[in-house]
């Protein structure tokens, strides 16, 4: 994730914290695939005020942006 | 950390079948869960989940379930052993949502007809919710001879399985709050 990119929960609006990326191997968005990592990234982030969890596409190889 | 929200642990019933007996386990590992102060929990039955089964995956997400396992902080996976596997049905319902379970605790409880409490169906399963971001345990639940586990009025004949399962959920809860503390203050990079 990029610093100063900060996600903001979606329902409560407060930064987030992002705790993982995931490589959804499934997917079948070929826009979103990164060839390094075999599948389409995405960041998992939770809200620590309501504890909910949201996801976005994750950050693709420079060169492929 | 944020201590007053309760620790949210829902129960997923993981068959359709009809005269299943992981129904009367799941209601159990519920009403154990639903007795503990500062935990709330729901039993999901998947067989009342709105599927449709000429697609699979992301593609057929229930908003209501995404929902609930998306404000989860852990999951209690209720499972019986069919050919020594899981239900299709249990993994077709998983398989709905990815992100939504990352860096959640998650506790299966095995059911079988046999002497084994679903050991064979656990151990398949555990790859399968590493894959999903799920984080295991090493207590599980293993209920055995499951057609005389209950009385005809559903209740539990066997005392012991109280005090499994309390050191189960009591192992569960605790990752569910170490996990919730990491998503929420711990980050990545």
């Amino acid at each position: 994730m990029a610093k100063g990119n900060k996600m903001l929960c979606p329902d409560c609006g407060v930064e987030m914290n992002q705790h993982a990326l995931k490589i959804d191997y499934a997917a079948e968005d070929v826009d979103g695939f990164d060839p390094d990592l075999g599948g389409v990234p995405e960041e998992v982030h939770s809200c620590p005020r309501c504890g909910k969890t949201h996801a976005r596409r994750g950050p693709l190889k420079p060169e492929l942006a | 950390m944020n201590t007053e929200r309760p620790i949210f642990i829902p129960v997923l019933l993981g068959t359709t079948r009809q005269g299943r007996a992981s129904e009367r386990v799941a209601g159990f590992v519920a009403a154990e869960l639903g007795k503990r102060e500062g935990v709330e929990t729901e039993l999901i039955d998947i067989r009342n989940l709105p599927l449709p089964a000429d697609d699979e995956g992301e593609a057929i997400k229930d908003a209501q379930f995404s929902a609930t396992v998306a404000r989860a902080d852990a999951i209690v996976i209720v499972t019986p052993e069919y050919n020594h596997g899981y239900p299709g049905m249990l993994k077709h319902a998983l398989d709905t949502n990815l992100k939504e379970y990352v860096h959640k605790a998650v506790g299966v409880c095995g059911v079988s007809a046999g002497g084994f409490g679903g050991t064979r169906v656990i151990q398949n399963l555990l790859p399968v919710l590493r894959e999903l971001g799920l984080v295991t345990i090493f207590w599980d639940g293993n209920f055995s001879g499951a057609h005389k586990l209950f009385d005809a009025e559903g209740r539990l004949l066997d005392q012991a399985y109280v005090r499994r399962t309390d050191q189960f959920l009591k192992e569960l809860i605790w990752m569910a709050k170490v996990l919730r503390y990491g998503r929420e203050n711990i980050t990545l990079e």
